[in-house]
């Protein structure tokens, strides 16, 4: 066998100097805080005494190795938790220094934390994480698994990347294998329908004609229950029966109950004979179709009137009373095989349709169902446009719920609360029904057959038959076949020949049970995605110093890196050769990766993790008080945070431009809910923005602003806290735990800022929110779906939730803050550009999580040299976010293992 | 070639902390069926809550100690089983300063910085302790269930259930009642003889994958050593399983006391039906370590709650609404444990007493509320471990949780002397 690791000139790296660099790690206490501890601490706590044999008087003010760290941390629990000293003692520090004490002692325990893990640039060999792992699958097979099952690796790092973070186990090492079996028999049943194309065209003007049955069927028996109705009240008025009617009248609520007692008036007829004819409640029917005239089906009704019924459909919003076309389903048939689809949907909008009704929610598994996207009907009833959506069919599409799917109108059928706004708002405005914004002339499905060298490359490796038509390979070629899959599933390395040996035993063995090729096969490869080598991005490195990466090393983590995925051909190619070890090779590598659409795999994996995305899904955003940030809007929200990203990366735009911007990236649904004028269509692209505007940057984003509220009330300390730590790299230390609550505020009329504000009474709690709040406050202005908002208000409600009366208060908000040692801002416009003033904090924030994502290991002290030198050859370009990318990848770091 | 013999002694020689286990030497055999004739084996349910609970109404007074105390709002819906359950105040790890993370410490009480160049470290969980005992004599290990969406929006923490292994990795759980059914009750459709082929395939399988970690091993460095040690670790597991089959083989699988869960439900009667299979685990003495990380954000969706769940937890700074949530899932959490403890009473031994008489359940977290990590809310239920029940036990502030944790082993018969920090068992506990 040859050698997997070639013997190498280990390269060991000198070990950087962080004194020589002038940047100390700031785990050091000042020795001005010996004063606070000898002062208040240190009678109970000194040479004298130990009580709770603790004393703070030999503490060393360096934390440099765990116990004293652990000392410490027992100093900041004790006195944040107010424990410390004792409340009783008369003698206690001044609030200004405890304050600043606090501070300093959370900032250097973190650093500590962050000093004492450092792992000293070693990366943990790597597995590959839930993300990259569906995505190896779908580049090496073609097949779109589901991957749910497996661990989220979300939970335990900063980045789902970080080597030291994923684990394993032995459940997971046979989840592996049976997801494998699933991506292999879509992957085999793809290649069985390579070349076929189909298509489905739907005829939406079918469900009028169901519509028009329903509202007849309705009207008809509402008229006959009219009928009964007349002749039971014929037979009560008659005078023989006005004893009896009397009695049942009295003991009847309503005509209703009263007509219930049909069977007591004599001369009354049975609703039977008026057709209405069921087991065991034909009154009640008769009744409930007497209760439902003309008037509950007037939206019906008047959609029965609308114009162009004979060739589409329009799409409505629910109405529980008389039913409705409030989406549009279709499935796909059953005979269409897995692979690349388009969906095409015909629509126009009506002349009633106003701007923010123009848009279309498209998903799968029905109605209440997520939202997957959603598109600008930009044609008009008269002159229809056609909106394309492609997507990709799994076999997981096989199940009944998921093959179905859907368009209606945007917004209209998230909730139920919002499904009976919707419509109360429409009868509301023309006294009748909702009017109909879209028209549906068609929906069409077809799927798009792949071509030849589109073929997944594991199942070119493989190049035998799949199926069970032709003769089974013999042996020979069988073991051929899978080593050629098993080194392409292994990125190139070649597994041993006892390794051989035994999948082929496994293949027979399984043959000789009588099992058939195809699944045997299929078996057999799924055991190869379960070994390690598939599942491991070993970096072979036995000696102990470190080693600088061989090409095909370089290969596979450039691309984990922008595309999340396995390199392609021509990297592997540049990787095996050697050619990608030249500087200028590398960076014209990175340059194509990063134009290439896969590497908004990057954008998205990253951004997610970096700005802490997520957290929008954390809240229901109140449709009640927020009716435009719908499901859809906040799905394109969170499409503005990538395509923005993507965008940057695109063109190399400034990350200053994060910060501050004269622009923004966005679509024709983001453009009508930041009302922005003359942007169409489902494409983000770079607009200008009106001078007034307060969008432009991170700052003024949608989704960065909602994530800072809790759905239903902004929260400044989370904005503030979240600005602190993403974008000026001054994270606030972990909020501490056991600090008594702050209580005697609860149930009291208080605007937010004076609310928030009795934060800073306590030094326990001042010592970072001086820092946090003002910046919140700076950004009141946007409410909590960041729409523009001058006033705020707060109803005090009691512990059943219930509002209290006249405990409501309105305000103006004031912005104005002052950041903690300045400057002061009038608002949010003068805040933003003091936070744009520090692009280079914002830089280096940025770099020390591109490192952590991009090498798989927390950035530490260690890395300031790293980081420095990153952020400096990016300031040379006017901090282009490419050049960032690009200053990694160049790095020895990138490159050694 | 012998191939059992050469992959244990690659397994040992592989990493440093595998030593596969000679099942045979071990009498696995005798412990199976030795199983049938222990009567009324000890078992142990945990149950982590993760944000926590109201303070104020789930706490009993602490002015009233002992067995006559009050019951509170939240704990309400329990009444009717006061004597079967202890409530105890003072516990706290004291080196879990994170107030995000209700589960991750709770049964262990590791010092996530214990480890020089580690951000992350942790500890065998008690429930693996005692599973390492019970285990042995049951068809499944331990079970563990867990919520179904992402625990970090339920105030679990880091985590994939309540469990963490011997080398502090997470173990994942079941996250729906449907899965956690069909791997205790489904499965014997084919023959005795598939079964045969289908483990000695299962052994071939781990054969090969082990030829492809052998030799990824040999150019590793010690830390990535290491890191395939987990791999290493999961087969030797998956081994340790086959073994325990091939023993049970020819036991049939139990017939299911319940049946078969709907698919979907979420929150409320999620959570019940998860008690209902634990309960249906015990009586087929399918295993008899349980442990289940319970959902919080679909329980609050469920309850028809508005207020999201973290937020929830920060009740304090406005009550009202927060604090109506909060309280509302107390008293659901109530509700559904009263449920449990019926069932568990009216699931009879053969000798007549009760499950409840030989299970222990451990019920809490690492969070009381908001941030706080001081007095842990801990509510012990049942009689298998002989701990006091009936108790509102006010312990000395700061007392280690692990001292319950030793006390509820010890009581259990499970042989160990210390757990996490603890100091020694809570005498008081004692009966």
């Amino acid at each position: 066998m040859k050698p997997l690791f070639p013997i190498l000139p280990l390269l060991l790296l000198a070990p950087v100097s962080l004194h020589a660099a002038g940047l100390k790690p700031v785990n050091v206490l000042h020795e001005r805080h010996r004063a606070l501890l000898k002062e208040n601490c240190e009678a109970c706590h000194g040479s004298e005494k130990q009580k709770g044999k603790f004393r703070v008087d030999d503490l060393s003010l360096a934390l440099n190795d765990l116990q004293t760290a652990e000392r410490w941390q027992k100093i900041l629990d004790a006195i944040n938790s107010g424990e410390m000293p004792p409340p009783e003692e008369k003698k206690q520090p001044g609030k200004q220094e405890k304050a600043d004490f606090l501070d300093d002692l959370a900032h250097v325990m973190v650093a500590a934390r962050r000093t004492l893990s450092d792992q000293h640039g070693n990366i943990a060999m790597r597995r590959l994480n839930q993300r990259e792992y569906k995505n190896t699958l779908r580049v090496l097979l073609g097949a779109d698994v589901d991957v749910s099952e497996l661990p989220s690796d979300t939970d335990a790092a900063r980045f789902d990347t970080v080597g030291t973070g994923l684990f394993m186990s032995g459940n997971q090492v046979e989840q592996y294998e049976s997801i494998a079996m699933k991506a292999l028999e879509e992957a085999f049943a793809l290649r069985a329908a390579a070349g076929v194309q189909k298509k489905f065209r739907y005829e939406v003007e079918e469900t009028n004609q169901k519509f028009k049955e329903t509202v007849d069927a309705e009207l008809e028996k509402h008229e006959r229950a009219c009928r009964w109705v007349k002749a039971v009240e014929e037979a009560a008025g008659k005078p023989e029966n006005a004893e009896i009617v009397a009695e049942l009248r009295k003991n009847s609520k309503n005509d209703s109950v009263f007509r219930r007692s049909w069977k007591n008036i004599p001369g009354a007829p049975a609703p039977e004979e008026f057709g209405f004819t069921t087991t065991e409640n034909s009154t009640d029917q008769a009744n409930r179709a007497f209760a439902r005239g003309p008037s509950v089906f007037a939206y019906q009704m008047r959609y029965l009137e609308q114009p162009a019924l004979d060739t589409g459909a329009y799409l409505t919003i629910q109405d529980q009373d008389g039913g409705s076309n409030s989406a549009l389903f279709v499935s796909i048939p059953g005979d269409f095989p897995p692979g690349d689809y388009v969906i095409r949907v015909r629509a126009g909008v009506t002349p009633q349709a106003t701007p923010e009704r123009r848009f279309l929610d498209f998903g799968f598994k029905g109605r209440s169902r997520p939202v997957t996207s959603v598109h600008e009907v930009t044609g008009t009833l008269e002159s229809p446009s056609v909106i394309e959506i492609p997507f990709h069919r799994t076999w997981l599409h096989r199940d009944q719920n998921a093959y179905r799917l859907y368009v209606r109108e945007k917004g209209t059928a998230d909730t139920n609360e919002q499904i009976k706004q919707k419509l109360d708002q429409g009868k509301k405005l023309n006294g009748v029904a909702p009017d109909f914004a879209i028209w549906v002339d068609w929906i069409e499905i077809e799927r798009i057959p792949e071509t030849e060298a589109e073929t997944p490359p594991g199942i070119r490796a493989l190049s035998i038959a799949l199926d069970d038509k032709t003769p089974a390979p013999k042996l020979p070629e069988l073991r051929a076949a899978l080593e050629r899959f098993a080194i392409e599933a292994f990125r190139g390395s070649k597994p041993t020949d006892r390794y051989m040996d035994r999948l082929v035993r496994l293949y027979e063995e399984s043959r000789a049970e009588g099992t058939r090729h195809s699944i045997a096969l299929k078996e057999t490869l799924s055991v190869v995605l379960a070994s390690p080598k598939f599942l491991y991005r070993a970096e072979p490195s036995p000696g102990e110093g470190r080693r600088k990466l061989q090409g095909n090393e370089i290969a596979t983590r450039l691309s984990y890196f922008l595309w999340g995925t396995p390199p392609d051909a021509t990297l592997r190619a540049l990787g095996e050769g050697g050619e990608l070890l030249q500087p200028a090779v590398l960076a014209e590598q990175t340059d194509r990766l990063i134009n290439d659409p896969r590497s908004l795999e990057f954008v998205k994996a990253f951004s997610r993790q970096w700005l802490n995305l997520d957290r929008l899904d954390f809240f229901q955003f109140s449709a009640e008080l927020y009716p435009k940030f719908d499901f859809g809007t906040k799905w394109a929200a969170r499409q503005e945070v990538y395509e923005t990203l993507a965008y940057f990366l695109r063109e190399n735009a400034s990350i200053r431009e994060l910060l501050k911007a004269d622009y923004v990236v966005i679509n024709g649904v983001l453009a009508n809910y930041y009302g922005i004028e003359g942007v169409q269509g489902d494409a983000f692209r770079k607009v200008p923005l009106p001078a007034a505007s307060p969008r432009g940057g991170l700052l003024g984003m949608a989704a960065v602003l909602a994530m800072g509220s809790n759905g239903e009330h902004t929260s400044p300390v989370e904005r503030g806290a979240w600005v602190l730590r993403k974008v000026l790299n001054e994270p606030p230390p972990p909020a501490p735990a056991n600090v008594p609550a702050l209580t005697r505020l609860a149930g009291k009329v208080l605007t937010t800022r004076e609310r928030v504000s009795a934060h800073q009474e306590d030094a326990q709690c001042a010592s970072c929110h001086r820092k946090i709040d003002p910046i919140g406050f700076g950004l009141e202005n946007f409410d909590a779906v960041g729409l523009w908002r001058t006033e705020d208000s707060f109803q005090a409600r009691d512990n059943d939730g219930k509002p209290v009366p006249n405990a409501k208060k309105t305000w103006v908000i004031d912005p104005a803050g002052t950041f903690h040692r300045g400057p002061a801002f009038r608002d949010f416009n003068e805040m933003r550009d003091v936070v744009a003033s520090r692009t280079d904090a914002f830089a280096r924030g940025i770099t020390s999580c591109l490192i952590e994502y991009g090498l798989g290991r927390p950035c530490g002290f260690s890395d300031e040299d790293l980081v420095e030198s990153i952020v400096q050859r990016a300031k040379k370009q006017n901090f282009g976010l490419r050049e960032f990318l690009h200053a990694l990848v160049q790095s020895e770091a990138f490159q050694s293992k | 070639m012998n191939t059992n013999l050469s992959r244990r002694h690659f397994l040992r020689s592989g990493s440093s902390l595998i030593a596969l286990p000679f099942l045979e030497s071990l009498g696995f055999r005798r412990f199976a069926s030795a199983a049938k004739a222990t009567a009324n084996p000890k078992r142990l349910i945990f149950m982590g809550l993760g944000w926590g609970l109201t303070t104020e109404t789930w706490f009993p007074d602490p002015k009233q100690p002992g067995a006559d105390y009050e019951i509170p709002k939240g704990l309400e819906p329990l009444a009717r089983h006061k004597a079967d359950f202890t409530v105890l105040q003072g516990l706290t790890h004291r080196f879990v300063n994170a107030g995000h993370q209700g589960s991750t410490f709770w049964l262990t009480g590791a010092n996530q910085f214990a480890v020089s160049g580690k951000s992350f470290h942790n500890t065998i969980s008690a429930d693996q302790v005692a599973a390492e005992h019970f285990g042995l004599q049951t068809r499944f290990t331990s079970l563990q269930l867990d919520c179904g969406t992402y625990a970090g929006n339920s105030g679990h923490g880091p985590g994939l259930s309540l469990a963490w292994d011997a080398s502090g990795k997470p173990i994942a759980g079941h996250k729906t009642p449907v899965e956690a059914f069909h791997r205790l009750f489904s499965g014997e459709n084919t023959s005795l003889e598939k079964r045969k082929a289908l483990l000695k395939r299962r052994h071939s399988v781990l054969d090969t994958v082990l030829e492809d970690a052998h030799d990824l091993q040999r150019g590793l460095g010690k830390d990535d050593t290491a890191k395939l040690g987990e791999y290493l670790d999961g087969i030797r597991d998956i081994e340790t399983r086959l073994s325990k089959d091939e023993q049970w083989l020819e036991v049939p699988r139990p017939k299911a006391p319940i049946t078969e869960p709907k698919p979907g439900l979420a929150g409320y009667q999620e959570i019940k039906l998860m008690y209902d299979i634990m309960v249906a685990a015990l009586q087929t003495d399918s295993t008899r370590v349980l442990g289940y990380r319970q959902p919080v954000d679909t329980l609050l969706t469920s309850l028809d709650i508005k207020v999201a769940p973290h937020d929830m937890s920060h009740y304090h700074s406005t009550m009202a609404e927060k604090l109506d949530a909060s309280q509302r899932r107390d008293t659901a959490n109530s509700e559904l444990l009263a449920g449990l403890l019926d069932k568990l009473k009216a699931t009879k031994e053969t000798d007549g007493s009760c499950l409840l008489d030989h299970t222990t359940i451990a019920y809490g977290t690492n969070t009381r509320t908001e941030h706080n990590g001081d007095n842990c809310p801990t509510l012990l239920a049942g009689h298998g471990a002989g701990l006091k029940m009936g108790q509102n036990l006010v312990l000395p502030k700061g007392t280690p949780l692990c001292n319950a944790w030793l006390s509820l082993l010890k009581g259990s018969g499970v042989p160990v002397e210390r757990h996490g920090d603890s100091t020694g068992v809570l005498k008081e506990l004692l009966a």
